[in-house]
């Protein structure tokens, strides 16, 4: 009697199993058949009502049914699966969703190698003033009004802006005017980075009237030009590649003494010699040992202290790098350009 | 400056078995930069840049006197060889000229000669190449003397039609107010006053000193008595005049760099054998050689000890007299290590101190030959100033959130300030500015960006920003209020967005406590109702808000703008990196949707600054919806020690819907 229910049930599941259409009708089934409360378990409740001869095959039987049907539901569920699968598509070369995209301007990145470089060596970064009185900019770095070495510095000068102490107002026409700066804000030992804009009156492919320079300053006891060299070259490999050589050769400024001319080999030609360079050589900016008289306009003793100071323009070496022709180019906020960065 | 010479020329000053290209490496590395060299027929040209403090070298002898002392310290063997001259002997009868020198600081050596006999013709071939190798045409013997001597010597000249001297009278003096000058070249120049000139028995201004000659008196094809003027002037005169007129000869290149007076004596002789050997002259005059005060020698000491801390080897003492020797010092032994060194006359100018002396040499040593090293690490003073690492932080937020970094020009144009609505006034002013664009300093980024977006009109949707620094004045004898800004645009109305990039922002200084104020606050350029101040601890540290549309006209900008304005400097005081940290609950929050509906035009910033403050166990208020007037917040409650129930949440939510309909008449919707 029992044994025919069991059978019967059986057949029940495995043919509504058989009949559905829809995955989520597999747990009704599941549940309907072999839940807490489902109809096997309602037969399992009659097993101690048994014989007890009877009470193990019946056991059995009960237990087969419910791996038969739990199979059966199984087979199902994988056969809905691949059904499933054989619908579904993912294109996975579409293109992807990206966040938004920005871009730094090619001065800020090389401003960040520089500083990098620098750190290493104890460097700090400081800011000073891009509108400055002639003495930081010229008078206080050996330089009077009239002095012929001024007419590199193309300056631009503000109208009706003079003070009685510092003299005519003007745009720094380079980051040397924070050397006297950094000397009044901090006692020896100096290791200065200057990074800053400046300004001359002169434009064209290669100048811009805006412009940006870095300036390092060492002030210690028993500084040396081989110090200066070193830490050029340390520079210049890191910056340019380890194969790149650097060499300084005389030069001069009025706030330097000796003053140098520094040059490196070139990237075009890796120094063999071509159209852009000298020989195998690029000059890239100026350096010297801090005049005597510039540390002591400083407020340092020339005779304990001493030092050397080097600078440079930021864009200069970009546009080596990245083949731009018109510096102008990054000052002019086109789009189409600023984006590529 | 920069100056060409013949290499045939130079070897007539210094023998030596040099190529010139290893003329040119080692004049490079120990002197002057030979930038090029040029092969022209038979001979080379160098093109060599002369430093400012070296006129000295502005010569083919001062450069053959250099590669005198550089040659051997390269093994090659260099001799330097002297410059043939005449001797001036007394003539018997000599042609009158009446000298007088108004102001002895005008002209510190003056001397002059007359030749008679004069034949006027082509200058010898080899002098012609020569100075046109140079970059100065031959004109005829008599002028190209003067040229050839002023590239051989370094001491400019000039020679006079000594017949249309009237009066054969001279008065050097400065100008006066309202005098003019027709020069060589045939220009009619306005003297400024203070220039140095020379006029004649009539009066006649005849020479635009050290500059150029007069036309009035200038030597041509009839010529046939010369007066040779040989003289140094006051460079700084020398100098403003040539800024005053814009114009600046040779000769004027090298008297406002300085020529030695000493120098003046050889190259008057050298001078006169070329009149001999070239014009077939006569001395027709005695000299006249005014020079009241003869510069005394300049002796300096020298110390190893110097040096050698100075380089960073040690380069012997030995070494020393010999490089210095070459170079045409005089040293005299004072102690073991020091030496007693005397300046020769041509390098007066530039040899001043013992640092002088040591790149005299340490240049000749070679700069290559000293090692590089690195500068030992004492101690340091400087404490890192965190301005520079917060900047970066920001600018890589901002392209991470899409925005493209500008760099502007600090400089704007007249017409830009005008169409921002700002005044020309409130700006500082260059006084002598290259472009009509380039003007004014700024004390606002924002109409620079806005040019970019107007420029750039084809692109679509526009995010940009720039950091740097304004300008604004604060008074005519002190520095301007330099200062940092952050502007950033979008084109659009992306009010909320960059809202949400101030409020993204801010909690990345580490400030967490910041408002925005309400509407309806008068500021340049933004339009009233749109705009908000951002406040951190009371004081505001930017704006944000819509251009307004008449300003967006003027600088043809088609779509809305919206900009975000901060002030890097007050923001900075406040950021920090530190960060608190409090223990998570372990107890999950419950959370629940409540609806308002609030009268019209409410703001919601109070309203969700109200529930905030009901209670402790409030910890999130997110505005989920809005539909018309009604508000739909999501409520985290939570606590730390315990899981709360309903119970305990009811006199919460009940406390909500009592203060906001208290505070802002909110009549509760719904509850979920």
């Amino acid at each position: 009697m029992i044994k025919a229910q069991i059978t019967n049930l059986k057949n029940e599941a495995i043919g509504e199993i058989l009949e559905i259409n829809e995955e989520k009708t597999l747990e009704e089934i599941r549940a309907k058949f072999l839940g807490r409360s489902g109809k096997l378990n309602q037969l399992t409740k009659e097993i101690p009502k048994l014989a007890p001869e009877e009470r193990k095959n019946i056991g059995n039987l009960i237990s087969e049914t419910k791996r038969t049907i739990e199979d059966a539901l199984w087979q199902a569920k994988d056969k809905f699966r691949k059904e499933k699968n054989k619908e579904e598509w993912l294109d996975v070369t579409a293109p992807g969703i990206k966040p938004p995209e920005g871009h730094l301007h090619l001065v800020t990145e090389a401003i960040r190698e520089i500083s990098a470089i620098f750190e290493g060596l104890g460097f700090q970064r400081s800011r000073y003033p891009e509108v400055e009185w002639d003495w930081y900019a010229f008078e206080g770095l050996n330089m009077a009004e009239n002095h012929p070495a001024r007419d590199v510095w193309e300056t631009f000068f503000i109208e009706d802006f003079e003070n009685e102490k510092y003299g005519k107002g003007i745009l720094t026409p380079h980051t040397s005017s924070g050397q006297l700066r950094e000397m009044e804000k901090y006692r020896p030992p100096i290791r200065m980075l200057n990074i800053a804009k400046c300004y001359r009156r002169q434009s064209d492919m290669s100048h811009a009237p805006m412009f940006y320079q870095f300036e390092g300053l060492v002030i210690d006891k028993n500084i040396n030009i081989s110090h200066l060299k070193g830490t050029i070259d340390y520079f210049t490999k890191q910056y340019f590649g380890p194969d790149r050589k650097s060499r300084i050769r005389p030069y001069h400024f009025q706030f330097t003494e000796p003053s140098f001319e520094v040059d490196v080999t070139c990237l075009i030609c890796q120094g063999k010699g071509c159209r852009t360079c000298k020989q195998g050589w690029m000059e890239i900016g100026g350096s010297g040992m801090v005049h005597p008289l510039v540390l002591k306009n400083g407020g340092i003793d020339p005779n304990l202290y001493s030092g050397f100071a080097f600078g440079w323009g930021v864009e200069r070496v970009l546009m080596m790098k990245y083949g731009i022709e018109d510096i102008r180019l990054l000052f002019e906020g086109d789009l189409r350009f600023l984006k590529q960065f | 400056m920069n100056i060409l010479i013949s290499d045939s020329w130079l070897r007539e000053f210094i023998e030596t078995k040099a190529t010139p290209e290893q003329i040119r490496e080692s004049l490079s590395l120990c002197s002057q930069s030979v930038e090029k060299i040029t092969k022209v027929g038979r001979d080379f040209v160098y093109d060599i840049e002369i430093t400012t403090n070296r006129p000295d070298c502005l010569s083919v002898y001062g450069l053959a006197r250099e590669l005198a002392a550089i040659l051997p310290r390269v093994g090659f063997q260099a001799k330097l060889k002297g410059v043939p001259v005449a001797t001036l002997n007394k003539v018997t009868r000599s042609l009158p000229l009446q000298v007088k020198i108004n102001n002895q600081n005008l002209c510190p050596r003056f001397t002059s000669l007359i030749f008679d006999n004069v034949q006027i013709k082509p200058s010898p071939d080899l002098v012609a190449k020569r100075i046109e190798n140079s970059g100065i045409r031959s004109l005829n013997n008599v002028i190209d003397i003067s040229n050839y001597l002023m590239l051989e010597l370094g001491q400019p000249m000039h020679t006079f039609d000594y017949d249309k001297i009237s009066g054969a009278k001279m008065i050097l003096r400065e100008a006066r107010e309202g005098e003019e000058i027709e020069t060589l070249d045939g220009q009619k120049r306005p003297l400024p006053e203070g220039t140095i000139v020379i006029e004649d028995g009539k009066g006649r201004v005849i020479d635009l000193c050290g500059i150029m000659g007069g036309k009035n008196s200038e030597v041509d094809e009839s010529t046939k008595r010369v007066l040779l003027f040989v003289q140094t002037y006051d460079p700084v005169r020398i100098r403003r005049t040539c800024q005053a007129l814009s114009f600046r000869t040779e000769a004027a290149s090298r008297f406002e760099k300085g020529v030695d007076p000493e120098g003046v004596g050889l190259a008057m002789k050298r001078a006169t054998l070329l009149f001999k050997e070239w014009c077939g002259a006569r001395v027709a005059s005695h000299l006249t050689d005014i020079y009241p005060h003869p510069p005394k020698e300049k002796k300096i000491s020298f110390s190893q000890e110097k040096l050698n801390s100075m380089v960073g080897v040690e380069i012997k003492i030995s070494v020393v007299k010999e490089i210095l020797e070459n170079l045409g010092f005089t040293t005299k032994a004072k102690t073991k290590n020091t030496l007693k060194v005397t300046v020769p006359h041509w390098r007066a100018d530039d040899i001043d101190i013992p640092e002088d002396l040591v790149e005299e040499v340490a240049r000749i040593y070679g700069y290559h030959n000293l090692p590089n090293a690195l500068p030992p690490l004492t101690s340091l003073n400087q404490t890192k100033n965190p301005v520079f690492a917060w900047e970066d932080k920001i600018k890589n937020a901002l392209k991470f959130w899409g925005f493209t970094e500008t760099l502007t020009y600090s400089l704007v144009s007249q017409e830009m300030l005008l169409m921002a609505d700002l005044k020309t006034k409130d700006h500082l002013k260059i006084a002598n500015p290259l472009t009509k664009t380039l003007v004014y300093l700024r004390t606002t980024l924002i109409p620079s960006l806005l040019q970019i977006l107007a420029n750039n009109a084809t692109e679509e949707s526009i995010k940009i920003f720039e950091m740097a620094n304004i300008y604004p004045p604060q008074g005519k004898d002190q520095l301007p209020d330099e200062r940092m800004k952050l502007s950033i645009a979008a084109s659009g109305e992306q009010f909320f967005q960059l809202k949400g990039i101030a409020e993204a922002l801010l909690p990345e200084l580490g400030i967490a406590d910041y408002e925005f104020s309400e509407a309806n606050i008068s500021l340049p350029m933004l339009d009233k109702t749109k705009v908000t101040q951002i406040l951190v601890n009371g004081q505001s540290v930017g704006v944000l808000g819509g251009i307004n549309q008449e300003i967006l006209d003027r600088f043809g900008i088609k779509s809305l703008v919206t900009v975000l304005d901060l002030e890097l400097g007050p923001l900075l005081k406040s950021a920090s990196g530190h960060k608190k940290y409090l223990p998570a609950s372990k107890y999950p929050p419950i959370i629940e949707d409540l609806s308002f509906e609030f009268p019209a035009r409410t703001l919601v910033g109070p309203v969700i600054q109200s529930v905030k403050e009901v209670s402790s166990l409030i910890k999130k208020v997110d505005l989920i919806d809005s539909y018309e007037n009604t508000r739909t917040f999501r409520i985290a409650y939570q606590s730390l020690d315990k899981n709360l129930t309903d119970k305990e949440i009811k006199p919460l939510r009940e406390k909500i819907i009592k203060r906001l309909s208290a505070r802002f008449q909110a009549q509760v919707k719904g509850v979920l």
